[in-house]
C-alpha cells in the first residue's frame, strides 16, 4: 500500500518537472544561432580596438595580457581596474574621451567597475579555464585568439563581448569527443575527459 | 598570507568589497545569468590574489577560550573555510568541530544588523551616533558605583580598553562571567600548586587519572589536549599510556578511557583520599588526613568496588609519572573546592608536580592577561541588581538570562536596572531584555589580540584580524565601540586613534621590542605580526609550582539521600553547543552528540536499570522536576551514567537566538538550584536534585545510531529491540 503510494507521488513529481521543463523550452536560453543577449556594460569596452587586427585598426594585444587569471585559475575573472590604468595613464590621446573619462572616475573613486557577466554557466558545472589554456595554448601551441575563441567566439571583432556559442553540455561534449593532438610536436591524439564528475563535482 | 603592511580594511576595500558596488546577486542552482549577474571585479589586486584561488590569512578562533590559531581560506573576498595554524603551540594546525563552525557565526542569517532602541515591546532602528549619545546621556547622572559591566572572559587590548573605559567614570563593577568556566579548579590549583592553570603534560604521563575532566571534549583546551593524548597513547618509552576516567556521567573522554568508573555524584574527593590511603606512601599530615578513608568506607560512600581502588593504586605505583586531573564533574558541588583539593593532593603524593604538572608561561603584560570568567561574578551581579544597586548595566559576550540558574531569578533582577545595553551578535534571550542593542561584527570581521588562559609551550599573544570585509554595513567591532565610548570620557587621550585597528597597531608598535620586533621597522614588524597571527614571547617568565602540598584540612561530606528528590541532575556540557551560545549553528545542531548520536534536540540520559525500575523506555517524554522548576524531554537509556543520576545536555532550549536555536530542546539551566561552592562562591552546577515522572507521551528519538547499526558494530550501547526481531524488508 505504502509502496504504491510512494510510486504515485514519484510520478506526480516527474510529471510536474517535465511540465516545467516544457515551459522553459518555450523560452530558449540562447537563440538558434547561439547568440547570447546583448549585454549593456558600464563602459562599452572595445575589444576590437584592443585585440583586433592591425589592418582593422586594432592593437593586437594578447588576450592573456588583460585576462591574466585565465591561465592560472579555474576562474577567468576580470582584469582589475589597475590594469586598464596601467596603460591608460600614459595614453594622452584618448584621455578625454567619454569612455576613458568614465574609467578614471571609477579609478579615482576606488570603486570596482560593475561589469556584467557575459558567459555564465549553471552553478553545477565546473569549467576550468586554466586546464583548457594549458592544453591548447601551452601544449599544442595554438594561437591564443583561436584558443579563447573556441568558447568565446571571435571577440576581437566585437566591442562589448557577446556570447556566440551555446555553452550547453552537448556543445561541450561535441568537442570533448574529438581527437586532439596531445602536444604541438606529436601525432598522438587524445579526447577530452568524458566523466560526469569532471564537470559536475 | 599577508605580505604588505597596509591597513587591512583599506586592503579589502581596495579589493572591491567596500560598499555596495559589488552586487552579489544570488542565483538559483540552475540559473544562467548572462548579462544580469555582476562579475567580481577588483580595483587593485595584489599579485597573490587570483580569482578562483584561495589565499590564507591567519587569525584566532573565537569559538571558545582555548585560543587556537586559525587560518581562513579567502576567495574572491569571502572567507570559505577555517583551518588550524601549524605555528601555534596550542593547536599545531588543527581545529575542533566547534572551531570549524565559526564561519556559520559569520554568515548566520539571524545576526543583528542595526542598533536597536527599545520602544515598548519593539526595537527601533537608530543610528550609531544616536546610540552613543544615548549612552552618554544615561551615564551623565549616575555615579560609577551605579554602573555595572557584565562580560564573558576578555583578554588582550580589548580588556585594556574596557578597564580604562570603566575607570574613566570610576566604575569598579566589572563582572566577568563564564557559565562553564573551571573556576573552582582554578582556585584549588592556586592553593595546591601556586598557579591557577598549570601546564598539564598529558603526553609525559604514563597513567592519567581524570576525575570528570573532559579534556578531549570541552575542557580548557581540547585541541591541545587531544594532541597530547595521541602522544600519550603512543606511549612514553614505548609504554602506552593508560587512561582512567572517574565520573558519574560518561563524557567523550570517558568513552575513550581504558577504564571508565562511575562514581556516586559528589564523592570524587572521597575516592581521591581513598586512593591516597590505598597507596600508603603518604606521610605526615596527609597520612593523618586519609587515615579514616579505608577501602571499605570509601567503597561504601562512592559506590566504587574496593577491588577497583586497589587496582588504581597499584597501577599508579607501578607507573610514574602519572597525572591526576580535577574536572568539571568533580567541582560542581557545595564542597567542590574540597573535592578538587583532594584530587590535586594526589598529584603531590604521587610526585607528579613538577613533572606532569608544570608551571605555565605567563604573558609579561598583566594588563592584557585574561580576565577569567566564573559564576561567582554572576551571583555578585545578581545580588547587586536585586538590591537595586545598579542603574546602568552593560552586557557583552554573555547571555546570562539563558545561562543563569533558574534559582537565581536573574531575569527579574535584570529588569531592576533602568538602562541595559547589550552588545550582541544575535537577538538572544538577554538582548531581548535590553533597552539598547548594539550589533557586533562577527569574529571573522573584527580585530583583536587575545591571551589564551591555557598556555602550551611558552607564552603567546594571538592576533585576530578580519578575514573579510563586514557583511552588514552597520555592525561594529567591540573594540571600535569601546574606543568611541572612551572618547566621550577622555577625548584628548584617545583622539589620535581613528579606530580600534589604529589603536591596536599603535599599541603593538609601541612595545615592538618586547614583542620580538626589536630592530625591525614598524611596517615590517606589523605585517609580520599579521602574517603570522601569533606573537611568541620568547623567554616569558613562569611562576614556579609549589612542590609542597598545601592545606590538608579537608572536610568531605558523605553523599546525602533525599527521599523527595532522589536523583542527582548532571547538566552535561555538550562538546559543540557549550553553554548554548553556539546552538544557532546548524552544523553543530546536526552533528550527532558523540555518545548518544542524538541531533537537534535535548534528552534525559537515564541508566537502563533505573529506567526498568520506573518502566521508562527510550523516547518516553519524562518530566524532570527540581526544587526550582521542571522541564520535559525524551528519555534516552544509557549505561554510561550512574544509576542515581540523570543527565540533560546544556545548550538547547532557546527561546530566542534565531531560527536554528529557538524552540529546540529544553534548557536545564532553568531548573538548577542556586547552590554555591562554600569556599569560592561558585555555582555548584551538579548540586541540583530532581525527581522524574512519565508524562505518558512517547516520541521516536532522532539519532544516527539505529538498532541495526548497533548490531553491526557488535556493540550495543543501550538496550533496545534486537535486530533479529526486525524484518528489514518491511522497513523499506
Ligand atoms: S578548541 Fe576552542 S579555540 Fe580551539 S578550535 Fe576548538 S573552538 Fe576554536
Amino acid at each position: 500500500m505504502f509502496r504504491f503510494l510512494r510510486l504515485s507521488v514519484l510520478f506526480a513529481v516527474l510529471f510536474v518537472s517535465a511540465g516545467s521543463h516544457a515551459a522553459d523550452a518555450s523560452q530558449p536560453l540562447s537563440t538558434a544561432d547561439d547568440l547570447g543577449p546583448q549585454v549593456d556594460q558600464p563602459i562599452e569596452f572595445p575589444h576590437d580596438r584592443h585585440a583586433g587586427d592591425a589592418a582593422q585598426g586594432g592593437m593586437q594585444i594578447n588576450c592573456m595580457y588583460c585576462h591574466t587569471y585565465a591561465r592560472r585559475s579555474m576562474t577567468a575573472g576580470i582584469p582589475p581596474t589597475q590594469k586598464c590604468i596601467g596603460c591608460h595613464q600614459s595614453i594622452e590621446s584618448v584621455r578625454e574621451t567619454p569612455r576613458i573619462k568614465k574609467l578614471f572616475e571609477y579609478w579615482e573613486a576606488k570603486k570596482p567597475i560593475p561589469w556584467k557577466k557575459v558567459h555564465d554557466l549553471p552553478d553545477f558545472v565546473r569549467f576550468h579555464h586554466e586546464r583548457h589554456i594549458q592544453r591548447f595554448y601551452f601544449q599544442q601551441g595554438k594561437p591564443v585568439q583561436e584558443v579563447c575563441g573556441y568558447c568565446h567566439g571571435n571577440v576581437k571583432t566585437m566591442t562589448v563581448a557577446r556570447r556566440t556559442k551555446s555553452l550547453s553540455m552537448g556543445w561541450c561534449v561535441s568537442c570533448h569527443e574529438k581527437q586532439h593532438p596531445v602536444d604541438a610536436a606529436s601525432t598522438k591524439t587524445a579526447q577530452g575527459p568524458n566523466d560526469c564528475w569532471q564537470c559536475h563535482k | 598570507m599577508m605580505e604588505n603592511g597596509f591597513n587591512r580594511r583599506d586592503f579589502l576595500k581596495v579589493l572591491g568589497w567596500g560598499g555596495t558596488a559589488v552586487a552579489l546577486s544570488g542565483c538559483g542552482n540552475t540559473s544562467v545569468e548572462d548579462g544580469r549577474e555582476t562579475v567580481n571585479s577588483y580595483v587593485e589586486a595584489a599579485d597573490y590574489v587570483i580569482p578562483g584561488i584561495g589565499v590564507y590569512f591567519n587569525s584566532t578562533c573565537a569559538q571558545c577560550d582555548a585560543g587556537c590559531s586559525i587560518m581562513g581560506k579567502v576567495r574572491e573576498g569571502r572567507v570559505l573555510k577555517l583551518e588550524g595554524n601549524p605555528d601555534s603551540a596550542i593547536n599545531r594546525g588543527k581545529t575542533c568541530g566547534l572551531g570549524q563552525a565559526g564561519v556559520q557565526h559569520h554568515y548566520n542569517p539571524d545576526r543583528v544588523r542595526e542598533p536597536l532602541q527599545r520602544k515598548g515591546e519593539i526595537g527601533v532602528t537608530i543610528t550609531w551616533e544616536k546610540a552613543y549619545e544615548l549612552i552618554a546621556e544615561k551615564l551623565k547622572d549616575v555615579s560609577g558605583e551605579e554602573i555595572a559591566f557584565l562580560s564573558g572572559g576578555v583578554s588582550g587590548h580589548l580588556k585594556v580598553l574596557l578597564d580604562n573605559y570603566l575607570a574613566s567614570f570610576g566604575c569598579r563593577n566589572h563582572f566577568v562571567y563564564e557559565a562553564l568556566a573551571p573556576a573552582v579548579v582554578r582556585a584549588a590549583n592556586k592553593k595546591s600548586y601556586g598557579v591557577e592553570m598549570p601546564r598539564y603534560n598529558i603526553n609525559k604521563a604514563k597513567v592519567v587519572l581524570s576525575f570528570g575532566a573532559d579534556f578531549l571534549g570541552a575542557w580548557v583546551s581540547p585541541v591541545h589536549f587531544s594532541q597530547q593524548y595521541a602522544q600519550f597513547r603512543k606511549g612514553v618509552d614505548g609504554e602506552r599510556g593508560v587512561l582512567i576516567q572517574i565520573e558519574p556521567k560518561m563524557t567523550l573522554t570517558g568513552a575513550n578511557a581504558d577504564r571508565w568508573i562511575p562514581v556516586r555524584p559528589g564523592t570524587e574527593g572521597v575516592l581521591a583520599l581513598g586512593i591516597i590511603n590505598a597507596l600508603g606512601t603518604a606521610g605526615g599530615d596527609i597520612a593523618a588526613l586519609v587515615k579514616d578513608y579505608d577501602k571499605v568506607r570509601v567503597s561504601k560512600e562512592t559506590g566504587v568496588p574496593p577491588g577497583h581502588i586497589d587496582k588504581i593504586a597499584a597501577l599508579l605505583k607501578l607507573r610514574s609519572p602519572s597525572l591526576v586531573l580535577a574536572g568539571s564533574a568533580a567541582e560542581g558541588y557545595a564542597h567542590g573546592s574540597q573535592n578538587a583539593a583532594a584530587i590535586n593532593l594526589l598529584n603531590h603524593v604521587l610526585g607528579n608536580v613538577g613533572k606532569t604538572v608544570e608551571a605555565a608561561a605567563e604573558v609579561p603584560f598583566p594588563q592584557m592577561a585574561p580576565a577569567r570568567g566564573n559564576t561567582a561574578a554572576l551571583k555578585a551581579l545578581n545580588d547587586g541588581l536585586a538590591a537595586g544597586k545598579y542603574k546602568v548595566l552593560f552586557n557583552y559576550a554573555a547571555n546570562p538570562i539563558f545561562t543563569a540558574p533558574g534559582g537565581m531569578k536573574f531575569k527579574d533582577n535584570w529588569a531592576k536596572a533602568d538602562f541595559k545595553v547589550v552588545f550582541a551578535h544575535y537577538m538572544d534571550e538577554t538582548a531581548l531584555q535590553a533597552d539598547l542593542v548594539l550589533p557586533l561584527d562577527s569574529a571573522l570581521e573584527d580585530w583583536g589580540t587575545h591571551v589564551p588562559e591555557y598556555m602550551a609551550d611558552g607564552a603567546q599573544i594571538n592576533i585576530q584580524q578580519p578575514l573579510m570585509e563586514r557583511l552588514h554595513a552597520n555592525t561594529r567591532g567591540m573594540g571600535d565601540i569601546l574606543l568611541a565610548l572612551i572618547k566621550q570620557r577622555r577625548p584628548e587621550d584617545y583622539k589620535s586613534y581613528e579606530d580600534y585597528y589604529g589603536y591596536l597597531r599603535a599599541a603593538m608598535l609601541q612595545n615592538k621590542a618586547a614583542l620580538g620586533g626589536g630592530g625591525m621597522d614598524d611596517d615590517t614588524f606589523w605585517s609580520e605580526t599579521l602574517s603570522k597571527g601569533i606573537v611568541k614571547l620568547a623567554g616569558a617568565a613562569t611562576t614556579a609550582v609549589h612542590s609542597k602540598a598545601g592545606a590538608t584540612d579537608l572536610t568531605l561530606p558523605a553523599a546525602t539521600q533525599d527521599a523527595q528528590y532522589p536523583l542527582q541532575l548532571i547538566p552535561a556540557v555538550n562538546v559543540s553547543l557549550r553553554d548554548g551560545r553556539h546552538a544557532n549553528l546548524p552544523w553543530l545542531q546536526e552533528s550527532p552528540d558523540p555518545l548518544t548520536t542524538i541531533v537537534w534536540d535535548s534528552w534525559v540520559e537515564i541508566h537502563p536499570k533505573k529506567a526498568l525500575e520506573m518502566d521508562i523506555t527510550e523516547g518516553d517524554i519524562i518530566e524532570v522536576t527540581s526544587r526550582t522548576g521542571s522541564v520535559k524531554a525524551q528519555a534516552y537509556l544509557f549505561p554510561g551514567i550512574h544509576p542515581d543520576a540523570i543527565s540533560i545536555p546544556l545548550g538547547q532550549g532557546h527561546e530566542a537566538l534565531g531560527r536554528y536555536a529557538k524552540g529546540y530542546g529544553v534548557n536545564p539551566f532553568q531548573i538548577l538550584d542556586a547552590v554555591f561552592d562554600k569556599e569560592t562562591g561558585e555555582l555548584a552546577m551538579h548540586e541540583t536534585r530532581v525527581k522524574i515522572s512519565k508524562t505518558g507521551q512517547r516520541v521516536i528519538v532522532v539519532k544516527d545510531e539505529s538498532a541495526a547499526g548497533a548490531k553491526q558494530i557488535r556493540k550495543k550501547i543501550a538496550g533496545r529491540m534486537s535486530t533479529d526481531n526486525v524484518d528489514l524488508s518491511k522497513e523499506v
